[in-house]
């Protein structure tokens, strides 16, 4: 048995732990490679990566991009950005927290232990170290918390629903990536950049051995069943792990459903022809399929109609505790 | 065979105060199984204990072994210090203190079930005034006629023993309601077998890693009857109570949910919790929240903690919840003076461990005689816990005695007064050295169908010199507690090193 509110905090919990590996990517990039940009071309980039990590509402109440370091200061430790790296680490630790008596100890303490090793925290061992220095610590623990994920966690439901919401999370990303590269966003597409924020550029160059064409690379991250961050291979496991939950409410049957005819269309091609014909229509069309599919497995979890509607017999209309453990539904970020 | 005092190292000139230590006799020489502890203490610089402290320090803090300080904005996670050097109980020692402690525990839980189930034949006798009881806050009157499974209403319990000048366990303080610690007992002892396993060397020591397994046994055996399978939560008010690691940490080590107020709901005078497969029904809830936060319908209407119609249920008799509703009433400090009392009149038999003397403020001739020597006694408040509001009158100036006598004399029920008790003292690291500091002890007591104590408990530790209050609140820190297994102090015995 799993409590759904459990089953909530692991779902986000596998997202913050995928977006915090994201924003950690992210960020190396922009370390490596927009710095070395001319100003009007870093801002160009660093517009689009923010765009990928789907953070445009947030820029625009932090203000404009105005030089590269204000990029990195947004993405790595602005803590009113709810997509920053600092937001991330401090919501995955949060959310491991209230389940902290169901997963194995050294999950939490890693995810612990990188909340206390981050700088920018106020914490007394904070010191200025190199910005290289603190995303090596943040991907290292990411890797240590997915290897407790692999090999030290049971397969239980908690465990299915970590990787559901790191699949959403990749999958979401991908997406978000690919639009972001189309031609007519901007300069045209960056084959490399787009292997590079995927962690994908050696297995390319194995499978393909040739130089990276824009188009096939989509189509590549699209399709590709044996990447582990291509979309395919997301829905799929996803899809995986919905499954193996066994009895659940008709909520959840239904987004098991949908990630199967998800993954189906995915397999079958229905993508590829839409990628050659309408790109920018595909791509915004599976976002919405996703952002679809987790709405879907969040509403799984929040409480049953019957709940609200036996609990409300015992509380005067408009007192405190009505809205008791009802939460409202968003894809973003977890309700608070 | 007298032990020569170590003369060099940590402990050189270490001179125990006005109390009773409990590793060293008056004359200086180590006490029976403290030998090879403090052997190995002395064999220790400063530099090195620092850093065995700090190495504990950070496998708490990377564990989250912390508690919540709530007026402190940043860095509200604290860890709670541990003293390294432990303190050791021997088996004799042990059992007698631990057949006491069930015997107090056993007339306790048949005062609870008399005041609430059976009538109050101790009241109509006279036991312990009704008027008393009546008026305590912690009396709870919906709990009146819930009738809890092998008449145990409290299942977990600690208890605060000190010990004496005279060397002697005295009870300071029953703890019924939701007593915490546990967590730390545990979690010290496997800080000590990581950092300090040295020390264990020639020591065998009771485990402390069973606490899960006994208290899931225990609340098992509180379900109802009706339950084949029972199913046992947690029920925690969520990450940001001070003592959430502990509810972690107990659900962990159980294997049980800990859920939160949201989680559960009531229909049909049935507990359920909300999982992915819909409703579950729960039989045994150890809450830890308080009685006024379990149920807006009956208690406070403002708090979302709790369950609404969770009393109807347990009236109905579908779920136990643990420790049960009211235990206030007994763990009162204005019935305190009365529990040997109770020993007596429930089980024939004489108090195995002694209060400490207490003067009752609403008896004028008790009164008379504390308000006349004031200065020499420790005043508490009847309703507060962790230390605060406590007057201890030797180190009170002038003006706060006469305060303190005002409001006795204005809220007598509200107050007792108390021998002071020179609480003993153990070697404690401070800055360079080893030095006396006074101690307590929480030993928990688990009842169900039977009584059991785990063994050992918390040690808690004053870090200031000279100060009494032990607290974790007020600055306070912690000791792992061993107590020995009986083959050492047997072969202790033969040696001739047993006090």
């Amino acid at each position: 048995m799993i409590l759904a509110r459990h089953a909530d905090a692991l779902l986000w919990a596998g997202r913050y732990l995928e977006r915090a590996e994201n924003t950690a990517r992210c960020l190396t990039y922009a370390a490596d490679s927009i710095i070395q940009l001319r100003s009007d071309e870093a801002r160009f980039d660093g517009e689009k990566l923010v765009r990928t990590l789907g953070l445009e509402s947030e820029l625009a109440e932090a203000g404009s991009l105005e030089s590269s370091p204000q990029l990195v200061a947004f993405l790595l430790s602005d803590r009113d950005n709810a997509g920053s790296l600092v937001s991330s680490v401090v919501a995955l630790r949060e959310n491991l927290r209230s389940v902290r008596d169901r997963i194995p100890i050294e999950l939490w303490e890693e995810a612990n232990g990188l909340y206390l090793r981050f700088p920018f925290l106020g914490h007394a061992q904070a010191e200025s170290r190199g910005l290289h220095e603190v995303l090596l610590m943040v991907r290292r623990a990411c890797l240590a918390m997915s290897g407790v994920l692999n090999e030290g966690m049971r397969r239980d439901e908690g465990h299915a629903f970590v990787v559901i919401g790191r699949m959403l999370e990749r999958a979401t990303f991908t997406v978000a990536l690919l639009r972001s590269d189309l031609p007519g966003a901007g300069n045209g597409a960056d084959a490399v950049r787009m292997l590079r924020l995927t962690s994908s550029l050696q297995a390319y160059h194995r499978q393909r051995r040739r130089d990276p064409d824009p188009f096939d690379v989509m189509q590549y991250l699209m399709h590709a069943p044996d990447l582990p961050r291509s979309v395919l291979s997301c829905v799929g496991r996803a899809e995986e792990c919905l499954k193996g939950l066994g009895s659940v409410g008709p909520a959840l049957t239904r987004s098991r459903r949908r990630a199967g005819v998800l993954r189906v269309r995915l397999e079958l091609g229905e993508t590829v022809e839409g990628m050659e014909a309408e790109p920018a229509q595909t791509l915004d069309a599976l976002a919405a399929e996703f952002d679809d599919l987790a709405l879907e497995v969040q509403s799984g979890l929040v409480p049953p109609l019957e709940m609200t509607a036996v609990r409300s017999q015992y509380v005067r209309p408009g007192a405190a505790g009505v809205a008791a453990g009802v939460w409202p539904v968003g894809t973003r970020d977890r309700p608070r | 065979m007298a032990d020569p005092s170590p003369e060099t190292g940590l402990l050189d000139g270490y001179r125990p105060v006005d109390a009773f230590d409990e590793a060293f006799d008056a004359d200086g020489s180590a006490r029976h199984g403290y030998r090879h502890i403090v052997e190995r203490f002395s064999g220790l610089d400063a530099a090195e204990l620092k850093r065995l402290q700090r190495l504990v320090n950070e496998e708490f803090r990377r564990q989250g072994i912390t508690f919540t300080v709530y007026s402190e904005e940043e860095g509200t996670e604290r860890i709670w210090p541990m003293d390294l050097f432990p303190r050791l109980i021997a088996a004799a020692e042990w059992d007698e203190l631990a057949r006491g402690l069930s015997q107090r525990i056993e007339a306790l839980n048949l005062f609870l079930a008399d005041v609430y189930v059976g009538g109050g034949e101790a009241l109509s006798d006279g036991v312990v005034p009704r008027w008393l009881v009546v008026s305590s806050g912690g009396f709870e009157r919906n709990a009146m006629g819930i009738r809890m499974p092998h008449g145990t209403h409290c299942c977990i319990a600690g208890i605060d023993v000190v010990r004496g000048a005279d060397g002697r366990y005295r009870v300071l303080e029953d703890n019924l309601r939701n007593p915490s610690g546990i967590s730390y007992v545990v979690e010290n002892r496997a800080a000590m077998a990581k950092v300090c396993n040295w020390l264990f060397y020639d020591h065998p020591v009771e485990p402390a890693n069973h606490y899960g397994q006994m208290l899931r046994s225990t609340l098992e055996s509180m379900a109802p009857a009706a339950a084949d399978a029972p199913q046992v939560v947690v029920l925690t008010p969520g990450i940001f109570n001070s003592a959430y690691f502990e509810h972690a940490f107990l659900a962990r080590s159980m294997g049980v949910e800990l859920v939160e107020g949201r989680d559960l709901v009531v229909d049909g005078h049935r507990v359920y919790a909300r999982t992915i497969e819909g409703l579950v029904e729960v039989n045994v809830i150890y809450r830890r929240i308080d009685d006024d936060f379990l149920d807006p319908v009956s208690f406070r209407a403002d708090s979302t903690l709790g369950v609404p119609g969770l009393l109807g249920a347990l009236r109905a008799g579908t779920v136990t919840v643990c420790n049960a509703l009211g235990n206030g009433v007994a763990d009162d400090k204005a019935v305190y003076p009365y529990v040997p009392d109770l020993i007596r009149y429930y089980l024939g038999v004489e108090p195995i461990i002694d209060n400490v003397a207490t003067y009752r403020m609403w008896d004028l001739d008790h009164r008379r005689q504390a308000l006349s020597r004031l200065d020499e006694l420790v005043v508490k408040p009847v309703g507060a816990s962790g230390g605060y509001g406590v007057l201890i009158g030797p180190h009170a100036t002038a003006d706060e005695l006469e305060e303190a006598k005002a409001k006795i004399e204005a809220e007598p029920r509200e107050w007792i007064v108390q021998e002071l008790v020179a609480l003993s003292t153990l070697p404690s690291f401070a800055e360079e050295r080893l030095e006396p500091r006074h101690l307590d002890l929480r030993p928990f007591v688990l009842t169900g169908a039977q009584t059991q104590v785990f063994p050992g408990g918390l040690t808690r530790v004053a870090m200031r010199r000279g100060s009494l209050i032990v607290n974790s609140s007020q600055g306070g820190g912690s000791k792992d507690t061993w107590v020995l297994k009986p083959e050492l102090a047997a072969v202790g015995h033969a040696e001739g090193e047993l006090r």
